[in-house]
């Protein structure tokens, strides 16, 4: 019997813009569970609502509307990050501190011990061992990228929330990355994580959350949404696509979201 | 509570490695070593001035610290997203923010406590304006004298430190309002009017005189502005009383209860600020 994990109920957040600060709509009444053991991607175009609804999840931001629960907590207790690791999008480090001091200060704030190994393995996990006495201001966008997932899973915490985690790494590091998400999902781990790269889909997911213009519009297992892919192929003639697509479940995914996109 | 600590440390160790932080240390030893040429400049007192002159370097740089990097600190961090990964570990808020100003209260204590002790050698080097304290036992030949600095002086470092803390959670509050220039300004502001409040209200007292017995005012200044500036000085904290440098130059000892009195109102006004600012964090969106 598999839990969920993670659950969203009716979520709202909106932004105040502009000089007389007119409510505008990022995530709208959004409702989502995440099951535990599994992994979900969450695709959806730029500016979706993508990084907004993470951020709510690990309660940087409140939702205006709703409510989020991760194991039970509220998601603006601290206790529901207990177990959490999280990967925010573009991630960065205070200026002047050496990677290994890095993240020997966020070992610390783990409700558990971290020895000396465990956090040598997740730098050598997430391939950043090498650079640990560099400071870290110092590091390229893709080591920076490893430096935070190496945090992130510090403390091998049974959630793990990654914001685009692909973003910014060369094709060897997509793909060991990629490899470790494997080794985490062997290894049980609930895994919730935003993309735009259709092509990561199939791979990596056991379920698929589209999200445009702030609204849920599709969340199923990854072998229904094939299905109905594969139907909507057939249907559908015109294969004038961009080449950039080629499977039946990313042109779907890919007229999905140009459908619902706002005109 | 551990957490908090190595919030403190890590803050601290951070602060340090800054340039604003370092730049302004730097700064503040070049005056103070300098300030043996500028009392040069006189044939008498020459040691009144470099103690007015360095007491003078090391509140101002002291207090800038406070001010930028009380209102960078957290600001940065939102800015800079690196508060991302910290508050998103099972960590309050009020945790992270405890152990940032913390930091920031060490990273004062460290700067005050530089600047003294080199403003403390210059004036070994010198031998101006220290004070004989203790002999050591034992015949003449072995005596050994050592030399402290005035008990005023302490104190006025005591008073720095409390200062320069206090309007740090000033620019704390502003920075997690406004933006970090604006803080920074405001900061400024209330420290300048917190300093100079004290004489304003003194100077729209009415002026009375004793005229055959009888008490008169003679000179009675605009009701609104005398309305206005006692409004300012009884809202905004009294700065001044930390500024003991008169007293330093002449050596005049400063009593327990001034020293206890004062250092509880800087504390209790920061107290309270952070309190103020502790409840603004908690329930902020930081993206
Ligand atoms: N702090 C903010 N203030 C105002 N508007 C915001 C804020 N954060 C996000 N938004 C708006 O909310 C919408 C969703 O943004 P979000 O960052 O969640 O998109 P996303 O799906 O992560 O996009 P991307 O794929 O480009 O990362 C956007 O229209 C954005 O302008
Ligand atoms: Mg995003």
């Amino acid at each position: 019997m598999k839990g969920i994990m993670i659950e969203l109920k009716n979520v709202t957040k909106y932004f105040r813009v502009g000089f007389f600060g007119t409510k505008k709509n990022a995530v709208e009444n959004l409702s989502l569970s995440i099951e535990e053991g599994k992994v979900t991607g969450f695709f959806g175009p730029n500016g979706a609502g993508k990084s907004t609804t993470i951020k709510m999840i690990v309660g940087l931001i409140n939702p205006s509307d709703g409510g989020i629960k991760i194991n039970g907590y509220d998601a603006s207790d601290y206790r529901a990050r207990l177990k959490l690791g999280y990967l925010p999008e573009n991630p960065s480090f205070p200026r002047g501190l050496k990677g290994i001091e890095i993240i020997n200060y966020y070992s610390k704030l783990l409700d558990k011990r971290i020895n000396k190994d465990e956090i040598y393995d997740a730098l050598k996990l997430a391939g950043i061992f090498y650079a640990k006495n560099i400071q870290a201001n110092k590091y390229s966008k893709g080591m920076t990228q490893r430096l935070a997932l190496a945090v992130s899973i510090l403390g091998d915490p049974e959630i793990l929330i990654f914001d685009e985690p692909l973003s910014g790494l060369d094709p060897i590091g997509r793909k060991e990355f990629k490899d470790i998400i494997f080794k985490l999902k062997e290894r049980k781990k609930t895994i919730f994580f935003s993309s735009h790269v259709l092509a990561d889909s199939k791979e990596l997911c056991d379920s698929i959350a589209v999200l445009v213009n702030g609204r849920l519009i599709k969340n199923k297992d990854v072998a229904d949404i094939e299905k109905e892919a594969e139907g909507y192929a057939e249907k559908k003639k015109d294969y004038r696509l961009p080449a950039e697509y080629s499977t039946p479940l990313e042109i779907y995914l890919y007229d999905l979201m140009l459908k619902n996109r706002k005109n | 509570m551990k957490k908090i600590l190595y919030g403190t440390a890590y803050s601290f160790k951070e602060i340090k490695n800054s340039k604003i932080f370092y730049s302004f240390l730097i700064f503040a030893l070049i005056l103070i070593s300098g300030s043996y040429f500028v009392s040069q400049t006189s044939f008498i007192n020459q040691g009144r001035i470099m103690v007015d002159f360095s007491i003078f370097a090391i509140s101002i740089f002291n207090i800038f610290i406070g001010i930028f990097i009380g209102a960078s600190a957290v600001y940065d961090d939102i800015e800079k997203k690196s508060i991302f990964l910290t508050i998103t570990r099972p960590l309050k808020r009020t945790e992270y923010l405890i152990g940032r100003f913390l930091g920031l209260a060490a990273a004062i204590i460290f700067s005050t406590v530089i600047m003294m002790l080199i403003f403390y050698a210059v004036l070994l080097i010198m031998h101006k304006f220290i004070v004989p304290v203790g002999y050591s036992a034992g015949n003449v030949k072995d005596k050994f004298t050592f030399y402290s600095l005035p008990q005023p002086l302490i104190i006025q470092a005591l008073f720095i430190i409390t200062e320069s803390i206090f309007i740090a959670s000033a620019a704390l509050l502003f920075s997690l309002i406004t933006s970090k220039a604006l803080a920074s300004i405001f900061a400024i502001l209330v420290f300048f009017i917190g300093n100079v409040s004290g004489r304003m209200n003194d100077l729209i007292m009415p002026v009375k005189k004793i005229i055959n017995g009888k008490i008169v005012i003679v000179h009675q200044a605009n009701h609104i502005l005398a309305a206005i500036v006692h409004f300012i000085y009884t809202v905004l904290p009294n700065f001044s009383i930390f500024n003991i440098s008169s007293e330093a130059a002449y050596k005049v000892n400063i009593s327990a209860g001034a020293i206890f009195y004062r250092i509880i109102y800087g504390l209790s006004y920061t107290v309270l600020l952070f309190v103020i600012s502790s409840l603004i964090f908690a329930g902020k969106d930081i993206s």
